[in-house]
């Protein structure tokens, strides 16, 4: 479906992008997994024709990108990162806005507005302003517009930022869906728990590469990790913990009174944990090994965390 | 582009208070800057110029001096003091003082200068001018009567050193008789008459209307045009902080429908906005809209043609909506004052006339003149609307570039 081939994006002497290669095939949702700055939204930019990059190119079933342009745009569907609505129109008028934009009109454009409110669950409030609307549903209007032209691929860039959870798992259901209608989705996240649950394969993306792809148990069994163990304790870790970190070579997660140890020996380890724990005065609440996640890999590759 | 454009307009109307102050508001200032131009309303007589006068010589040519200048019509003489005098002056609550310094009436009997002097404040440039002209023919034509008399009588006694004094005065008598019955007399008059430069104005109130109203809408309904605009013009950056105008650039049209969809709302709002304005000219001012209405709707629409490049220019040359905001206010004052939309162009200097050439608000008040002052056919107004058009081509092309240079790389 698209095949991106050594992409470059420089901005002024920042290296957004840094020869990325790329591949997704037809109904595949691929997840670009990365911190803030890695170069996700500056990917998904090129990727739908918003920038021009350095060099590389880009195929749209074999096509180029640029070959036809206004072609390309209608296989295209965004979802950015922002509530890219009108907040003064209401749903229906936004979207019949939208709509336009890609050539639907009349009574088509009217059932296709009414088919997705319906699937999104909003068809009782489409006639109600944007800015009447909750955070959660902005996003799915957010989704929604972005469908309206039965796009080919569609780009969605971090869809659940600053939504509750209720709101987040009904996006996912959203997601779900579509994929299982066949849609090709490339979804960026910095949440791992996002990227495991929703795609089918995963691009680890950081400081402009894709430094590992792959499905989430590929990443896993490339990895020396194998397992997780989060240690709760009763007070907040204030304490120089460097020593713990330094014993095991980088690979702790500290976070408020939480810690997460990524590990290929849980069993040698955990004792040895404990041990440090009560030496620096850390009081354990409560204690659990768990398979591993994407966070313990993409710490691995980076040596960061990836709300860093 | 069209749909962008019906999307503007929608949004616009969507926005109650926003329509309601977009039109209101000129409105109240079109009708407070038509009170102050005297604009409304039976023409009043205007008040009349107050002067002080000191006499320091208490005679009878330096009565009669007050008397004939307190009964000039628009003129009002207040005796004072010179230090009375000189205090009101100096605390701005009158303009001058009329000084007849003591011996003056001997003084113009006998020729010679009259002892006299006018103290004024130089702030109250515009009421001087307007004293000096009433005080001119009156004040030297009794001076000027008296010391011609007095003339007369000197060169009798000098040519004439024998003359018996009975039979000088006797002379003397006679020669204020000639003067005194010329001054009643018809030939008089018919001197007066031929030496008076016959006035006719061509334009004028009566016939062409109320000058201060014109001024008034014209002036000020250009100048809120702009502020309106540019207001527009700044939703076109809204788009880009909100992320709709990355959508925009996503979907299949060109970034230059983006520009002209936008362009095309904000005109369609310029032309509602001036319409709205000389509707509620005509129907609550008095104004007679259809004196020349083709010229008229041609005129509105040129405006709204410059106005529109003008809000648009200033939102493609900025980076945010603030600095839209900020830099558009600047503008429009200056180039508000410069075209005469908060001052007429008449009370200023000659240099603000030629910078004057370089606004909007000038080359659209010269147009509504011509329709409704000077009341010229189309075929004599139409230059003006060139230039406007004119205005309107060049900011337009210069917002193409700014716009494909600022806002498409901001992405």
């Amino acid at each position: 479906m698209l095949v991106a081939k050594n992409l470059s994006k420089s901005y002024k002497e920042v290296k957004a992008l840094n020869n990325v290669s790329l591949a997704v095939q037809e109904g595949e949702l691929y997840g670009l997994l990365g911190p803030n700055g890695a170069g996700k939204t500056t990917m998904i930019s090129i990727l739908s024709s918003l920038l021009k990059p350095d060099c590389g190119e880009i195929l749209y079933r074999g096509k180029s990108l640029y070959q036809n342009l206004t072609e390309s745009k209608k296989m295209i569907g965004v979802v950015p990162q922002e509530i890219a609505l009108y907040e003064d129109l209401t749903a229906f008028e936004n979207l019949k806005f939208w709509g336009t934009l890609y050539g639907i009109k009349g009574k088509q454009l009217q059932l296709k507005i009414e088919e997705l409110l319906s699937f999104l669950g909003l068809s009782d409030r489409k006639n109600h302003k944007i800015k009447n609307y909750s955070g959660g549903m902005k996003r799915r209007i957010n989704i929604a517009a972005a469908l309206l032209h039965d796009p080919k691929i569609v780009f969605m860039d971090e869809p659940t930022v600053g939504i509750d959870p209720q709101s987040r798992n009904l996006i996912f259901e959203v997601i779900q869906e579509l994929h299982s209608r066949g849609l090709t989705m490339i979804y960026t996240t910095h949440y791992m728990e996002e990227a495991e649950r929703l795609c089918d394969r995963i691009g680890i993306i950081d400081e402009g590469k894709i430094i590992a792809e792959g499905s989430f148990e590929e990443l896993k069994k490339s990895s020396n990790i194998k397992e997780e163990i989060h240690v709760k304790f009763t007070n907040t870790l204030k304490t120089d913990l460097s020593n713990i970190d330094n014993h095991f070579n980088g690979q702790l997660l500290i976070h408020e009174n939480q810690m997460v140890l990524s590990t290929s020996q849980a069993n040698a380890d955990l004792p040895i944990l404990i041990q440090m724990c009560t030496n620096a005065n850390l009081h354990l609440e409560n204690l659990q090994v768990r398979s591993l996640s994407l966070e313990s890999i993409f710490l691995e590759l980076t040596g960061k965390s990836l709300r860093d | 582009m069209f749909t962008i454009a019906f999307k503007g307009i929608r949004q616009y109307f969507k926005d109650r208070t926003a329509v309601l102050l977009s039109l209101l508001l000129p409105i109240v200032l079109i009708t407070l800057f038509a009170l102050m131009y005297g604009g409304i309303g039976k023409k009043e007589k205007s008040r009349p110029i107050s002067l002080l006068f000191t006499d320091q010589d208490n005679t009878e040519l330096s009565k009669e001096v007050f008397k004939t200048l307190n009964d000039q019509d628009g003129m009002q003489l207040f005796p004072k003091s010179y230090e009375e005098a000189s205090d009101l002056i100096k605390k701005g609550k009158n303009t001058a003082v009329l000084v007849l310094y003591k011996g003056f009436q001997d003084s113009v009997e006998a020729g010679n200068k009259a002892p006299m002097e006018l103290f004024y404040d130089e702030a109250k440039e515009i009421e001087m001018g307007l004293l000096q002209q009433a005080l001119w023919s009156n004040l030297f034509g009794i001076t000027m009567k008296k010391g011609i008399k007095g003339k007369v009588n000197t060169w009798i006694r000098e040519k004439n050193p024998n003359l018996a004094d009975a039979e000088l005065l006797n002379i003397q008598a006679q020669v204020e008789e000639q003067f005194t019955d010329f001054d009643n007399s018809e030939d008089s008059k018919k001197m007066e008459e031929k030496s008076n430069l016959p006035m006719t104005a061509i334009v004028s109130e009566e016939k062409n209307g109320n000058l201060g109203l014109v001024q008034a809408i014209a002036g000020t309904a250009i100048m809120m045009l702009l502020f309106s605009v540019s207001g527009s013009g700044a939703s076109l950056l809204k788009e880009k902080e909100d992320g709709t105008f990355r959508r925009l650039l996503v979907s299949p049209i060109t970034p230059s429908s983006i520009l002209y969809g936008k362009m095309l709302s904000t005109l369609f709002m310029a032309v509602l906005q001036l319409t709205v304005m000389f509707l509620y000219s005509w129907l609550a001012l008095g104004l007679d809209i259809f004196i020349n209405l083709p010229a008229l709707l041609l005129m509105i629409l040129s405006a709204a043609i410059a106005c529109t490049s003008f809000g648009i220019f200033m939102a493609s040359v900025c980076k945010s909506r603030k600095q839209v905001e900020s830099l558009s206010t600047l503008v429009i004052l200056v180039i508000s004052a410069l075209g005469g939309s908060m001052m007429p162009l008449i009370f200023m200097p000659e240099i603000m006339h030629k910078l004057a050439i370089v606004s909007v608000n000038y080359w659209a008040i010269e147009g509504f003149f011509d329709i409704f002052w000077r009341q010229l056919p189309l075929s004599e107004i139409y230059p003006k609307m060139l230039v406007l058009l004119g205005i309107g081509t060049v900011l337009t092309s210069i917002s193409v570039i700014s716009f494909k240079r600022n806002l498409l790389k901001l992405v």
